[in-house]
């Protein structure tokens, strides 16, 4: 038996349809349910807005900022400038530091997309590789900033 | 004399017949493909070899075949025909799987369900051409991209069918370079694919630990017949990211799921003799394999694009092609794609989230056919 009328004989069409169908809602109940696991955290944690009353929680929640670290809210196009903008975080790491450990910090205090930051910076050789992922600032690019401050 | 001419009435030289000849050049491509081209060498290399082997002539009633009882083959053909390898394979899996891009994004996952529609289109398909249900459901189940879900099910349903759908599903997951960039696009245009996909927010380590608790019940009670699969696959997630238990997790994501893969490669090569392999029905499951693929990859773009009209915020259309459930080759395809055309636009975390969810649906999508056919 051959063609639609295999398909009808052996029940495909109900088969299709009610196997899509139950793939689409259980994957939709589940990501339904995770994406409410963060919020059932929080109230678990009890750190929800609905619960901010009872701690004394400080009234500006930005993050503090490193001492001498500054996101400026239109963050710079240019590489030179936004490396700049890092140097302070650099100091805080030492000469030598892991790349993941510069994500962390750059992340902490806001710095957007620091992951593409990163990925230029090792592109334009503002970060130099020591190897074992161990990086260190461009000393050359340090004293470019320093010229043009 | 006599002697001399019975020996050499038994070797290969003597037994072999053209359809081992065809085997034999078939595991070189497949070897050439893992080690030369680099294509999923870790699938093809075994399988590769696994065909070699498998089709070396030998005297019948030796012990020695796959298909021989009491051969050593055979017994470790036993893995495969009992769904027991897949299921190892799945640990490991669960074992190495980063949710955390899933977990920041969870809309994502209904591309991993989009891409599942191969699956039944196929299903279909292989009805439509004279296949009876259960080899229809196990062909169909090669656009789900997943070998080793492919491997259990057909083991479930279909025996004979084992070797063909085994090659097909891994033939085309080690084709993904070739066979889903021109679907993708084909079916987006410039503007789509340099769209860019915000940065994923930080997923706590709690949720990391509930996630596969969670799954693992909500996936199971939806599908009681896929918990071979997603009950190790979770319960691999759950040693990785539960923190104490990280030697068994090592362990998992390591020497069990590479022995697994080895004796599964192999055996499953070894199945693949010619005169059972060499049919006219394995040229027709290699086809609708490759129909089965494209349209999974076409269902997840094009569901992505669906999903566009209704989003403030769009989605790169290109992630729809790894919903299927090969990984992480898909999601490393969606990425490069996305990054010929712009290359600081990075897909990858949110493609793993795709991918990922398609393990789970193609997982599902195993389940649901069994019970049908379980049914019928």
């Amino acid at each position: 038996m051959y063609g639609l009328t295999a398909i009808s004989t052996h029940n495909g069409w109900a088969m299709a349809f009610a196997g899509a169908l139950i793939v689409f809602a259980g994957l939709v109940v589940l990501s339904s349910v995770i994406s409410q696991l963060h919020k059932v955290l929080l109230f678990w944690e009890k750190k929800h807005p609905v619960f901010k009353n009872n701690h004394k929680m400080p009234e500006n929640d930005e993050p503090e900022e490193a001492p001498g670290t500054h996101v400026p809210r239109e963050f710079p196009t240019d590489l030179d400038e936004t490396a700049r903008l890092y140097q302070p975080l650099i100091e805080e790491l030492g000469e030598t530091f892991y790349l993941s450990d510069l994500y962390e910090v750059a992340k902490k205090n806001g710095f957007p997309h620091p992951h593409i930051t990163l990925t230029a910076f090792r592109e334009a050789e503002i970060l130099l590789p020591y190897g074992d992922g161990v990086f260190g600032w461009n000393p050359h690019t340090e004293n470019k900033d320093k010229e043009n401050d | 004399m006599d002697l001399l001419f019975q020996f050499l009435t038994n070797t290969g030289y003597y037994l072999a017949d053209y359809r081992n000849v065809i085997m034999i050049v078939v595991g070189f491509v497949f070897l050439y493909l893992g080690t030369a081209k680099k294509y999923e060498p870790l699938l093809l290399v075994p399988i590769g070899f696994g065909i070699l082997v498998g089709n070396i002539p030998f005297f019948k009633g030796f012990g020695l075949g796959i298909y021989e009882n009491n051969s050593v083959l055979h017994y470790l053909y036993f893995g495969v025909t009992t769904g027991l390898y897949p299921s190892i394979v799945f640990l490991g899996l669960g074992a190495m799987t980063d949710f955390s891009s899933l977990l920041a994004r969870p809309s994502l996952m209904l591309l991993g369900a989009a891409a599942q529609m191969g699956i039944f289109f196929t299903l279909l398909g292989a009805l439509a051409l004279g296949f009876l249900p259960k080899e229809a459901a196990s062909i169909a189940i090669i656009g789900g991209a997943d070998g080793p879900t492919s491997i259990f099910l057909t083991a479930k349903l279909a025996p004979h069918l084992i070797g063909p759908i085994a090659i097909a599903a891994y033939s085309y997951m080690a084709l993904i370079p070739v066979i889903q960039p021109p679907i993708m696009r084909l079916l987006t245009n410039r503007k789509e694919r340099l769209i860019r996909m915000p940065e994923l927010r930080e997923v706590s380590k709690k949720e990391r630990i509930i996630f596969p608790a969670v799954a693992v019940i909500l996936c199971c009670f939806l599908a009681p017949a896929s918990i071979p699969l997603l009950g190790t696959f979770f319960f691999g997630n759950f040693l990785k990211e539960c923190g104490v238990a990280d030697r068994l997790a090592q362990t998992a994501r390591t020497a069990i799921i590479d022995t697994a893969t080895i004796l599964l490669g192999l055996t499953v090569g070894a199945s693949t003799q010619g005169d059972v392999f060499l049919t006219p029905k394995s040229v027709a499951i290699f086809v609708l394999g490759a129909v089965a693929f494209s349209i999974a990859t076409a269902s997840g773009v094009i569901f992505a694009k669906i999903m566009n009209l209704f989003l403030k915020e769009k989605i790169n259309p290109l992630l729809g092609a790894a919903g299927v459930s090969a990984v992480p080759g898909s999601a490393r395809e969606v990425h490069l794609v996305g990054q010929s055309e712009d290359p600081e636009n990075f897909l990858l975390m949110h493609a793993m989230a795709c991918n990922s969810s398609g393990v789970i649906g193609s997982a599902i999508c195993a389940g649901i056919l069994w019970s049908f056919m379980v049914v019928l």
